[in-house]
């Protein structure tokens, strides 16, 4: 059957760390040295045509990698398996290696639990010490033991984003752990309508290739393998190689890199997510809400661009509804993996203009119910994340009338059982000045300061008007 | 001229000896004047004879169990009869009467059945119907369906009259009246109290924004319900009313127990409570609208409890 090929609603990403559930995303790793005949990419207009070439780039790009290419694999420390596995890289030659944040988040996490092996490409075995973590960008810095050993350079042009869309890129790992693997695909350009910087490469990532390298023809790195979009063809993302120059540089300008004890990086964790939170609900606080028409009222929209936004319409569903229901929805792409049952962070603004057809008041309040019920999204299980929801539900009136409608307002919030200072809210608004037409209103955030959690909603119902 | 009446285990006569001698001999063995099919009883057990003075006087006559009056637990070895005392030899109990023993007098027979119960019973019952089909028209936002209407109004219609068919047997068997249509007033009553109270409480839950009404509907039901057993446990008979309440109270605080319980466990796995933020008509709210800052003031103050939560949930577990 064919799959259409229109983009509905946002598809989640898939992250390339493999695990024992190929359904799990993972990263990926290095080559082991098996010479593969393949395109020499010179241009993108020659390398159909180039597969039989020999000294192809990516032959001679391959052949430079596998001492600096690894598989980092997360252990059970009891049981001495793999649970999971992903790729990295060498980025300096006293043995400091590049991976994602969720190819070692287990062992960052429960250190006594996990713990982190590499394979070289080249055969070399080790183990692994974990230094950094950049949750934001989901990177980590680790080490292994090993001296004067060559190592992947940043690209330049990269670095300072200058690279040209349609370039050929080489990206490496380990996928599904069946060998190091060398594929070929394009850069093109950063993602729209993300908030966290994300190379969009067209490229064959599979699980297992996380963390491993993407180089331009020169062999110098312009990203890190992270994830892909399910229900897409070839559609890829890398971090951008600055990111990562930036954990390095990082690490080396602190000396307490040397000697890291787990627990720090655990708080190290929990920091670097609030931090990055607070700074993501400043600039939508800044972005501040426009206001745009719904029917007969104005409602707040994100402006930044990071907002991804679509509607909807139940006007031609069967049978004929009895209230018509035109909807806008805007969420953001903005959540970040912290463990693998853990994906917090998507803001999520919705309004719904609902009229009835031939619903009576009652009726029409009813219906108003069903949709307009809290919902708090959770981004893993309640019992180990979470804490119980809290509510609280009053009619308010946001500013002077007759510009501000009375509204039904129900609030619902629950914290984080392990990060101070972050919680999820979810807040909805109704119409209360018409009885057969009303808005509905929401506003769902995730991992959010309660202060800035109040400072928005309190915008947010001032921004819900009667256009005049 | 005396009557023996021996008494079933419900105090109901169940056989009357007519004894027209002074001297009348009770017990199990056939020289007897009344013979007892009672193991415990003896071959000759009792002796009623009447002295001069007109009185009766019963005089055990060597029984090895021994005879008793008015559940008393001293066995007696003669004592004047008054004929309403309760007499036990073995497992039989007895009545003796003297021909001038006094009775009451006669109930006064009601002219005619009472047609205010039944008129009462039907308003109730067509009420109590009439405000589950309207309350199932007022939520109705899908395609109207007749059946959305019959299938529970005949739900409840049925189950009530199974109810009220199982406490007229149960009147019918140890009061000897099956008092249907009382039954089925009291568990009418109680129906449309717990319609009655449904609605107030989703309307206080729009109204005034009070939901706990709607949260804490199962204690309302729950005492109903007590209610309407107690109501219909005084029908079977007046006696030891303390005793039926203490079990009614007994469920009572059993059947709110287990499910406050149940619940609180729910929201422990769950996080979620299972409060429906209800809407109505705008013109139906009764409380002024706040303004924003007062809302935003107590949103604040929900803070301190969503950290008291943390702090509790796993103590002594270090933060990330």
């Amino acid at each position: 059957m064919l799959q259409p090929l229109r983009a509905l609603a946002m598809q989640p990403c898939v992250y390339l760390r493999g695990g024992r559930d190929l359904q799990r995303l993972f990263v990926g790793a290095l080559v082991r040295a098996i010479g593969l005949s393949l395109l020499i990419a010179a241009s993108a207009s020659d390398t159909a045509s180039a597969a039989q070439g020999e000294g192809s780039v990516a032959e001679r790009i391959y052949a430079a990698a596998p001492p600096r290419l690894l598989q980092i694999r997360t252990l059970v420390a009891d049981a001495g398996r793999q649970t999971s596995n992903g790729s990295g890289f060498l980025v300096s030659a006293d043995g400091l290696a590049i991976t994602n944040y969720h190819v070692v988040s287990q062992a960052a996490l429960e250190p006594d639990t996990y713990r982190l092996e590499y394979t070289a490409a080249d055969g070399g075995q080790g183990k692994v010490t974990l230094l950094r973590v950049d949750l934001p960008n989901d990177l980590a810095l680790v080490r292994i033991d090993k001296k004067g050993v060559p190592f992947f350079a940043f690209n330049q042009a990269a670095l300072e984003d200058k690279l040209a869309k349609g370039e050929r890129l080489y990206s490496m790992g380990n996928p599904l752990d069946l060998g190091f693997t060398i594929i070929e695909g394009t850069y093109n350009g950063l993602t729209d309508h993300t908030y966290t910087d994300r190379i969009h490469f067209s490229g064959a990532l599979n699980p297992g290739m996380s963390g491993g390298p993407a180089v331009t023809a020169d062999g110098n790195v312009i990203g890190v393998n992270v994830a892909t979009r399910r229900g897409g063809q070839l559609i890829s993302f890398l971090v951008p190689a600055r990111f990562a120059a930036d954990l390095l540089q990082r690490a080396s300008e602190d000396a307490r890199s040397s000697d890291v004890k787990p627990s720090d990086i655990k708080s190290d964790v929990g920091r670097q997510l609030v931090a990055w939170r607070s700074g993501l609900y400043k600039s939508l606080g800044e972005a501040d809400f426009r206001s745009d028409a719904l029917g007969p009222y104005r409602v707040p929209a994100a402006q930044a661009r990071w907002f991804n936004c679509w509607a909807s319409t139940n006007a031609v569903d069967t049978p004929k509804p009895r209230a018509s229901v035109n909807s806008t929805e805007c969420s953001s792409d903005t959540s970040v993996f912290v463990a693998s049952d853990l994906n917090i962070g998507a803001i999520n603004i919705n309004h719904s203009l609902v009229k009835t057809v031939d619903l009576n008041q009652f009726q029409f309040a009813t219906y108003l119910v069903r949709i307009s019920q809290p919902r708090l999204s959770v981004g893993g299980p309640f019992k180990k994340w979470y804490t119980p929801e809290r509510c609280h539900e009053d009619f308010v009136q946001a500013g002077a009338a007759p510009q501000h409608p009375p509204l039904h307002v129900v609030w619902c919030a629950q914290a984080y059982r392990q990060f101070e200072g972050l919680y999820d809210v979810s807040l909805i608004a109704v119409t209360q000045d018409q009885s057969l037409e009303a808005l509905v209103s929401r506003l769902n955030m995730q991992a959010v300061g309660y202060d800035d959690a109040v400072a928005l909603g309190k915008r947010f119902l001032e921004a819900v008007q009667v256009a005049k | 001229m005396m009557w023996i009446e021996i008494l079933s285990r419900q105090r109901e006569v169940a056989a009357r000896f007519r004894i027209t001698a002074s001297e009348v001999r009770i017990g199990r063995g056939y020289d007897n004047d009344v013979v007892i099919d009672d193991p415990y009883v003896a071959a000759q057990h009792l002796r009623v004879v009447r002295r001069d003075d007109g009185s009766l006087v019963a005089e055990d006559v060597g029984s090895a169990n021994g005879t008793f009056i008015d559940g008393s637990k001293i066995g007696l070895s003669d004592f004047v009869v008054d004929g309403k005392q309760l007499i036990r030899i073995g497992q039989t109990y007895l009545r003796i009467r003297d021909v001038n023993h006094a009775v009451e007098r006669e109930l006064i027979a009601p002219p005619e059945r009472h047609v205010l119960p039944i008129i009462l019973a039907l308003v109730i019952g067509v009420s109590v119907l009439a405000i589950d089909a309207l309350k199932i028209w007022l939520t109705q936002t899908s395609e109207p369906r007749a059946s959305t209407y019959f299938t529970p109004l005949l739900t409840v219609a049925g189950t009530l009259l199974v109810w009220v068919g199982l406490w007229a047997l149960l009147c019918r068997i140890f009061a000897g009246r099956s008092h249907f249509l009382r039954n089925l007033l009291i568990v009418l009553v109680g129906l449309a109290a717990v319609s009655l109270y449904n609605e107030f409480a989703q309307y206080a839950a729009f109204a005034w924004t009070w939901p706990e009404g709607v949260s804490y509907a199962y204690v309302a039901v729950w005492l109903i319900f007590a209610v309407v057993c107690f109501g219909h446990l005084r029908e079977i008979g007046r006696s030891r009313l303390w005793l039926k309440g203490g079990l009614v109270a007994a469920v009572l605080v059993g059947g709110i127990g287990v499910q406050t319980l149940q619940q609180s466990e729910a929201f422990t796995d769950s996080g979620r409570q299972l409060t429906v933020h209800w809407l109505m008509p705008p013109m139906l709210r009764a409380v002024p609208v706040r303004n924003k800052d007062a809302f935003f003031d107590k949103i604040g103050s929900l803070k301190g409890e969503l950290d008291a939560d943390r702090s509790q949930s796993r103590p002594g577990e270090p933060r990330l």
